[in-house]
């Protein structure tokens, strides 16, 4: 089923024509990766699902993305409800100067969504989600800081999952992580793709091989080909598909 | 600029390559000793061993590709599919050997009638030829002429069920000439079979449909 509609979308920055008539349709509990070379616009495709986008200067959006068919650049949208709905992590692990708990626990005070008891419970939940709730359990009082790069990156998941979203972006997660830190945050991609609709952006074509069960290649800022992860890793359809994942550029 | 994974798919398609030759060889031996009742058991062992053990070397360099490149799209498709014809050479070299064994314990097809003689040079020929086009596919990547095997494989198989049917038909025909001519036209048809699957490999490769052409 479809979750994500994104309709003849284009995206400038400034004079900068960065997305092109982008139509694509993400489909519900499943991992999508984006993939292309640097500068094909795979992030602001990303950033255009959460509206993130306007947070730069310069930048303007045409055309629809519909979100359970409703679009999200309509004039009515909430933007912190919408942001709250599909949630974000981003390349580098950003926690934020607080404790464990804090961390995770941020988002529903914000939100209001819960206190006491109630919270703990939420963080809890989070955090096991998250795969960090066994590593962290008995220091949840300690800083964000102290944990390691995968650890921080995993924090930042249940940052995202705390406030109970619809839509998980990922921006290229493990871009700074080891390769052990780089397997524990895919193998927990393919558990939220249980519950959640997951959408990565990695430059890593491998790793769009291991996680996703569809792909979609930008190249200069048009979608050359979306399909099922099998058949475009095995058989692309498209003769720019195949020069890109066999490695002629990138 | 060439990848570092071009170097290894060389080395496989030069494996493949040789062992192209070597079956066909292999065949083309056997088929001989048959008909010319030359004794090349040995020999024709040899070639079929050297064939098994390049097909294992394919295998491994293979998996040492996957290993190292993760390779995907036409480089996956050509990996997954020269091992696949890798098997199918070493099976050319194992059914050369069998038709070489029932050569050695029956003696062959030589007292058989002038009629299982021909028959069997015929289906011979077709076979070879059929061989002949599915290592040319390969040299060149050329999906056109392995659709070509489609029409040979159709030849050889009514050769193969026309031979049956005329043997049974026949009450003149010893029991050892029926033995070792019906092995031998099996293994015939067996080849062949593996020749069509090499040219369906070679078009998978060349264009990522999977066809059968049997």
């Amino acid at each position: 089923m479809a979750k994500v509609d994104i309709r003849k979308l284009n995206v400038w920055f400034k004079e900068n024509h960065v997305l092109k008539d982008v139509t694509l349709t993400i489909k519900e509990n499943a991992v999508t990766a984006i993939m292309g070379p640097s500068g094909c616009g795979k992030s602001t495709l990303l950033r255009a699902i959460n509206r993130m986008n306007e947070t730069i200067d310069g930048c303007r959006t045409t055309g629809e993305i519909y979100i359970d068919g409703q679009n999200i650049y309509d004039g009515s949208i909430d933007v912190y409800e919408l942001r709250r709905r599909v949630g974000m992590v981003f390349q580098k692990p950003n926690p934020l100067p607080k404790s464990i708990f804090e961390n995770v626990a941020f988002g529903l005070k914000i939100h209001k969504m819960a206190d006491g008891q109630k919270l703990a419970e939420f963080v809890e939940k989070s955090l096991k989600e998250a795969a960090l709730w066994e590593e962290v359990k008995d220091r949840l009082n300690e800083s964000a800081f102290s944990l390691s790069g995968g650890q921080q990156q995993r924090l930042c998941i249940a940052r995202a999952l705390a406030v109970n979203p619809e839509i998980i972006l990922l921006d290229e997660p493990c871009s700074a992580l080891d390769p052990i830190a780089t397997q524990k945050i895919e193998t927990l991609i393919r558990e939220l793709a249980e519950k959640y609709t997951v959408i990565i952006v990695t430059h890593n074509v491998q790793q769009a091989a291991r996680v996703s069960d569809y792909v979609a290649f930008l190249y200069l800022g048009k979608l050359i080909e979306y399909g099922p992860t099998k058949r475009v890793f095995e058989n692309p359809e498209n003769e720019l598909t195949e020069r890109y994942l066999t490695g002629e550029f990138g | 600029m060439s990848r570092i994974i071009d170097t290894g798919l060389e080395e496989l398609s030069a494996t493949l390559h040789k062992m192209g030759e070597l079956a066909y060889h292999t065949v083309l031996a056997a088929i001989t000793e048959c008909i010319e009742n030359r004794q090349a058991y040995g020999e024709i062992r040899e070639m079929s061993d050297a064939l098994l053990s390049m097909a294992d070397h394919v295998e491994d360099k293979a998996f040492e590709l996957i290993a190292r490149f993760q390779p995907v799209a036409s480089d996956l498709r050509t990996i997954k599919s020269y091992m696949k014809i890798a098997y199918d050479f070493a099976r050319f070299g194992r059914y050369a050997l069998d038709m070489s064994y029932t050569n050695q314990k029956l003696g062959g097809i030589r007292n058989c009638g002038g009629w299982i003689i021909s028959h069997i040079k015929e289906m011979s020929e077709k076979t070879l030829e059929i061989i002949d086009l599915s290592i040319t596919s390969l040299r060149s990547h050329n999906a056109q002429l392995a659709e070509k095997a489609a029409q040979t494989e159709k030849e050889i198989d009514k050769m193969y069920f026309d031979f049956l049917e005329k043997l049974t038909e026949k009450a003149d025909v010893t029991t050892k000439c029926t033995v070792s001519s019906v092995l031998v036209v099996r293994y015939l048809e067996r080849i062949a079979d593996h020749a069509t699957y090499i040219c369906e490999a070679i078009i998978y490769i060349a264009t990522g449909r999977k066809v059968v052409l049997r």
